[in-house]
């Protein structure tokens, strides 16, 4: 699977309810590129934080799904955020991880996920689920059933792929709208 | 280095579990400008301040492992609505320092640190020195709003940074040294 048709496939599933978190580099760009709304938050600086955000997401917002879109660099960056999601147990959080074994963003250098067990560790640190997923129909079908989370994913991606994507530049101007969208949209729900 | 008061050391010497009455005021100073987040990493100078904290049904208290963690914690509450507070020590500022810079800076998001000041005078701690004299410079370089608490009235203190976080939406840091609650 390629970057491309993983993240394609993550947002053909998105609800409309949900909200996504996304991690630094190609990945926010390319969410940014193609799928940008109200209800996305890139993280372009502070490598490693989507999950802590998408944590303190999950525990503010009970009645929305958050989906964080890690890799595995930014994924070892901030490996006890791992121990912190699996202790408090969001269970409308899931937490995907782009697994293509490399520094993407940067020059494809190698990472050291090929010999962790990602899957292994988060059900150790008491995720409710966890999978490794190779192909898009699967990752569809995992985010579309309505599991308890947390639930971690981890998807084996091809490297490579397009890299000229545009930048989320106008950081004030996405937090503005996204807080738009969940704080409006919460006063209805109350 | 300067020696300190044995009073002082008693902190870390010592595990203090008791209430203190300036620490009880601040909590209920945070409680009046909103704050119902809290997260970071424990230091012992803040044992009181964290305690309150953990025992406030009011407050979602996440425990963090590192201060960068917690500043990404914090930065998901505030998109959610609240307000958190983040606690840590000085060395853990200059650990999550890319963080504040790169993600609560740009984002413009006015979270409110309280910080321990180790490495100031009187420290006794040698691997405190060089991040203790760096402190305010870090702080000064991001433009950020800060102020020390030497003598002050903490509650004034506590008012004069949520007024400029409310002015610039920039983070602000309450520098607290040992024995500020003495």
């Amino acid at each position: 699977m390629k970057r491309k048709e993983a993240i394609e496939a993550i947002f053909s599933v998105i609800g409309n309810s949900d909200i996504t978190v996304s991690t630094t580099g190609l990945i926010s760009r390319e969410i940014f590129t193609k799928f940008d709304s109200s209800k996305n938050i890139y993280v372009p600086g502070s490598m490693g934080l989507a999950s802590s955000i998408g944590l303190s997401l999950a525990l503010c917002n009970h009645e929305r799904r958050v989906i964080v879109i890690d890799g595995d660099a930014s994924l070892l960056m901030n490996f006890g955020s791992m121990v912190t999601i699996g202790a408090y147990k969001p269970t409308n959080l899931i937490h995907v991880v782009l697994d293509n074994g490399a520094y993407g963003s940067c020059s494809e250098e190698k990472t050291l996920s090929s010999s962790a067990n990602f899957a292994k560790i988060a059900k150790n640190v008491c995720y409710s689920k966890a999978i490794i997923i190779y192909s898009s129909d699967h990752l569809i079908k995992t985010i579309s059933n309505e599991d308890k989370g947390p639930i971690f994913i981890q998807v084996k991606i091809d490297l490579g792929g397009r890299r000229d994507f545009s930048r989320p530049l106008d950081l004030v101007g996405i937090k503005k709208r996204f807080m738009k969208f969940l704080l409006n949209n919460k006063e209805i729900t109350k | 280095m300067k020696p300190i008061n044995s009073k002082s050391k008693d902190i870390f010497n010592t595990l203090d579990k008791k209430r203190n009455v300036k620490a009880d005021s601040l909590h209920e100073q945070l409680k009046k400008h909103g704050i119902n987040f809290a997260t970071g990493v424990p230091c012992g100078v803040l044992c009181h301040i964290i305690d309150n904290l953990l025992n406030d049904s009011d407050i979602l208290h996440v425990k963090s492992n590192r201060e960068s963690e917690a500043v990404g914690i914090a930065a998901g509450a505030y998109l959610s609505g609240k307000h958190p507070v983040i606690y840590m020590q000085n060395s853990g500022l200059f650990a999550s320092s890319n963080d504040i810079a790169s993600l609560l800076i740009p984002y413009s998001m006015p979270i409110f640190f309280i910080v321990t000041y180790r490495g100031c005078e009187g420290e006794d701690a040698i691997q405190h020195l060089i991040t203790g004299g760096a402190t305010e410079k870090l702080l000064k370089s991001f433009g950020m709003n800060f102020v020390v608490h030497v003598n002050q009235n903490i509650n004034d203190l506590i008012d004069e940074i949520f007024c400029q976080m409310k002015r610039n939406y920039l983070p602000g840091v309450l520098l607290l040294k040992r024995g500020w609650n003495s």
